[in-house]
């Protein structure tokens, strides 16, 4: 086969060419360490999420001093959860599948980037530095309202940071005549690996408690705040309760005989 | 002049107006909606509903990437086998019988997408070309693209019989170039029709017609994949013939190298299947050594586009020569810059060249990561089918055409003028989305603007983006109705002549110069069948013991507008640089 020179030379700089990129790019990954979404978490079954333990309650998660990971679902035509909140300086995995179709989980203008298939669970390994905030689109079309699903990501101060969660049951309505009293059972989860040391104010009516406690990492603090019934007198009377930037608040009806039986139904407000 | 195509085979240029005409129906549909799309996401000019953007954008991808396309590749190598055989298929109703195949595929297509526009009938098939289950369409446009895939089958059949005939009257003959190009372009689409082929009737058409209840997204979209690569090349190699066969003799010279030639379409057999995965970089269940094989070998298909370039550029500069050029760059000044079809051919090739790079950002799995579905991705469409091919076509077709009818080219000048607006509107609309993409705006999306989060363009403005996407939409949309017109113009020119004649120069080293074992088709498709196993066999094997062969229990979801009711900076700021 007759071949130019100057064909051979082209040729041969083509190869030089050609495997100088395939170098680069082994040298990104292996080297450098950036990774690619793969096959390492089993399939899951896209109608049963709800069943799984990681993905029934879509959250974030801290599982070692600076190791977070990140539940996501995404779905017609949202993320679940939304906005997902970590902190600086932490290094947050995301697990992320889909519920129905094809999406993505794409955060704007990064390359943390990965299809969300339903059956299957991506995972990347994100570091964060600095508090900010980024948006998190669907960039494979996945119906007619493909153009309204986003999300954010907030990357927080570590002071503004935290897992803790509030929650609070009370009635909706105490008698008089039963000597009863009004009842606030208050519960703090700590999600974080490290202790939680904070107050528990509750105020009800005028009343106030306060409460100096210390939440064990990883658990959830328990504690029940009443107040007479008869202390407040009859009528209307607010409550609320707040753990550091968390506040839950109702209104409780304290009458003087109650209707019917129907008690306990449970005036819940929690969150 | 009287040498003329049709002169020679009047019944094979009826054909071929024909295919042509098919295609360039397509063509004015599909740049519609492009308008459409472009003035839409940009929310400057809004006269539908979001929700229909999707099915605009579908027939957009179908119209052009399927229909306009394919259309004019079956009239191009209908030309070609013809041309070069000198010599009629065997049987010209076969030949019809093929066309009328692909015509009727492409109606129940386009009726399923087109009927989404209206809630009078209860048909729709909102799920883009790329058709990812569980988005389910009507079962009409499966099987409409089913018939089109069968009748580009046959064309393939029709012209390897026509080669057999020749071939008896020929013996120990080397294949002619142009019908070699044909028949290895014909192999690598059967090697890779395949995997759509079943992807459809194995799966998603039973499963849309209820036949079975679930499907597994990741088989279906690997083999969509598995054929939705090499597809780009189907498109391209005729643009490639064109360039090798027109483009040396528009220029005024001939073919620098027959042998370079074949060994480029031979490495496209062997090479544009088994790199599928490339646009599955980001997809789970589908591990990194799988990913990373399809990586390496999409390199290795960068080698035969780069000959391509050598070669073309080579016979350019010795027609250039031949005209009296010289000089180390001297020689650009005497090609017939004034002639459309070749300008038209010249500037596809430039834009070509740069969307090749912006390919290698595309194939590096790790860079991947930052554009994979941004806007960067109809970036890269449209500097590559949607110019290097659709350019070259137009281009092409200024030529053809008047070969095809025995008529002159209405409005040279204006054809010249055309391909530039191309080039102009090109360059405004995929520096808009390259630039977009960077920044992550989303591709295939009716309203990229969000209520929780703003793009952050380092440097220029969403703004100034959004206005350079509708000028070059704007651009592009007129400079096709400008070529539409001057063809239709054309085929009405009766009492007049083509410039050209139909004669093909030969190529400075010929055949003679290339080994004999270049055309031992039979062991190319061997070699290509064994890259192909090589490199599915296991991830397909892996693909189907994850999640079965049809998958988790994933319930279909039907696109019908009513049941859903309702490096970054520096590479950013050079593409900025560039248009300031
Ligand atoms: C009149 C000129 C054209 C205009 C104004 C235009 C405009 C557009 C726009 C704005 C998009 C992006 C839509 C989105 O992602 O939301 C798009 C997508 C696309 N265009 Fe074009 N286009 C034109 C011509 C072409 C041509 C000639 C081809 C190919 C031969 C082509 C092939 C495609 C493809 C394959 C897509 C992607 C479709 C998808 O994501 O499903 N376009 N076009
Ligand atoms: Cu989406
Ligand atoms: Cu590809």
């Amino acid at each position: 086969m007759k071949i130019h020179t100057y064909e051979k030379l082209w040729l041969v700089a083509a190869m030089v060419l050609i495997v100088g990129f395939i170098a680069t790019i082994t040298y990104g990954s292996v080297a450098l360490g950036i990774t690619m979404v793969g096959d390492q978490e089993d399939t899951i079954e896209p109608g049963e999420l709800g069943e799984d333990e990681r993905f029934d309650d879509p959250r974030v998660e801290q599982v070692g001093e600076n190791e977070y990971e990140a539940y996501v679902i995404a779905q017609t035509f949202i993320f679940q959860p939304d906005p997902i909140e970590v902190p600086e300086n932490s290094e947050v995995t995301f697990y992320v599948t889909a519920r129905d179709v094809i999406h993505s989980f794409s955060v704007v203008g990064t390359n943390t980037n990965t299809m969300a298939i339903p059956g299957e669970i991506s995972t990347m390994t994100v570091e964060f530095d600095e508090p900010d905030e980024y948006g998190i689109v669907c960039n494979e079309y996945c119906g007619s309202g493909h153009h309204n699903m986003e999300g954010e990501l907030h990357v927080l101060p570590e002071d503004e940071f935290d897992l803790t969660e509030l929650s609070v049951e009370a009635d909706d309505e105490v008698a008089l005549e039963d000597d009863d009293e009004v009842t606030l059972e208050i519960a703090v989860e700590n999600g974080q690996l490290e202790d939680l040391e904070t107050t528990i104010e509750a105020e009800i009516g005028d009343e106030t408690v306060t409460e100096d406690v210390t939440v064990e990492g990883d658990s959830t603090y328990e504690t029940t705040i009443s107040v007479d019934a008869a202390d407040l007198g009859e009528g209307d009377h607010d409550w609320s309760v707040t753990v550091d930037d968390y506040e839950e608040s109702g209104t409780v009806t304290v009458v003087d005989q109650l209707e019917d039986e129907t008690e306990d139904d449970g005036g819940d407000d929690d969150e | 002049m009287s040498n003329t195509f049709v002169d020679a085979f009047p019944k094979q240029a009826r054909l071929i107006r024909q295919a042509f005409l098919t295609s360039f129906v397509a063509l004015g549909v599909g740049a519609l909606f492009g308008l459409i799309q472009a003035l839409h996401r940009t929310d400057i000019f809004r006269p539908i509903e979001s929700t229909t953007y999707y099915t605009v954008l579908t027939g957009h991808g179908v119209f052009l990437v399927i229909s306009f396309t394919i259309f004019f590749l079956v009239g191009v190598y209908q030309w070609a086998v013809t041309e070069s055989l000198e010599r009629e298929p065997v049987d010209m109703r076969f030949t019809w019988g093929w066309y009328g195949l692909m015509v009727l595929g492409t109606l129940l297509a386009a009726f399923a997408i087109l009927a989404g526009f209206t809630d009078a009938i209860d048909v729709s098939a909102d799920v883009l070309f790329t058709f990812y289950a569980p988005l389910q369409g009507h079962p009409l446009f499966y099987i409409g693209l089913v018939v089109f895939v069968v009748g580009t089958w046959l064309a393939g059949a029709d012209w390897f019989r026509t080669w057999w005939a020749w071939k008896g009257d020929n013996p120990g003959k080397r294949i002619p170039l142009p019908t070699f190009m044909v028949l290895t372009t014909m192999i690598m689409w059967y090697i890779s029709s395949i995997g759509v082929a079943v992807a459809i009737l194995a799966f998603i058409l039973p499963w849309s017609i209820g036949l079975v209840e679930s499907i597994n997204p990741t088989l279906t979209r690997t083999l969509f994949w598995y054929f939705g690569h090499p597809v780009v090349y189907f498109w391209l190699l005729p643009a490639y013939l064109l360039w090798y066969i027109l483009l040396p003799k528009l220029s005024g010279g001939r073919l620098f190298s027959d042998p370079l030639a074949r060994v480029v379409f031979i490495l496209f057999i062997l090479l544009s299947t088994p790199v599928g995965i490339h646009h599955q970089y980001l997809d789970p269940g589908i591990a990194e050594g799988f990913k990373f094989i399809a990586m390496t070998n999409t390199m290795f298909l960068l080698l035969p586009s780069l000959l391509t370039a050598f070669t073309v550029v080579a016979s350019m500069e010795h027609g250039a020569r031949q005209r009296g050029g010289e000089g180390y760059f001297g020689w650009l000044k005497s090609l017939p810059w004034r002639e459309p079809a070749f300008t038209g051919m010249a500037l596809a090739g430039l834009v070509f060249a740069f969307g090749g790079f912006t390919g290698i950002v595309n194939a590096g799995m790790n860079i991947n990561y930052l554009v994979h579905n941004s806007l960067w991705v109809p970036g890269h469409i449209h500097t590559q089918v949607g110019t290097a091919v659709a350019l070259t076509f137009m281009a092409g077709s200024y030529w053809l055409v008047p070969q095809l009818t025995g008529n002159r080219l209405v409005g040279r000048s204006v054809a010249l003028f055309q391909v530039l607006l191309w080039f102009v509107g090109i360059i405004f609309m995929t520096n808009s989305m390259y630039r977009g993409g960077l920044i992550g705006m989303p591709r295939r999306t009716a309203e990229p603007q969000y209520d929780g989060f703003d793009f952050e363009v380092a440097a220029g403005s969403v703004g100034e983006l959004n206005a350079q996407l509708a000028l070059g939409g704007v651009l592009l949309f007129l400079s096709t109705m400008l070529f539409l017109a001057l063809m239709l113009l054309t085929l009405f020119n009766h009492d007049s002549e083509p410039i050209d004649e139909r004669s093909i120069p030969r190529p400075l080293s010929g055949p003679e110069d290339s080994p004999p074992v270049l055309d031992n088709l039979k062991l190319w498709v061997a070699i290509a069948a064994v890259l192909v196993v090589l490199a599915y066999s296991i991830p397909l094997a892996s693909i189907v013991s994850r999640g079965g062969l049809f998958g988790p229990d994933v319930s279909p979801f039907p696109v019908f507008i009513e049941s859903i009711g309702d490096a970054r900076f520096v590479l950013e700021s050079i593409l900025a640089g560039i248009t300031r």
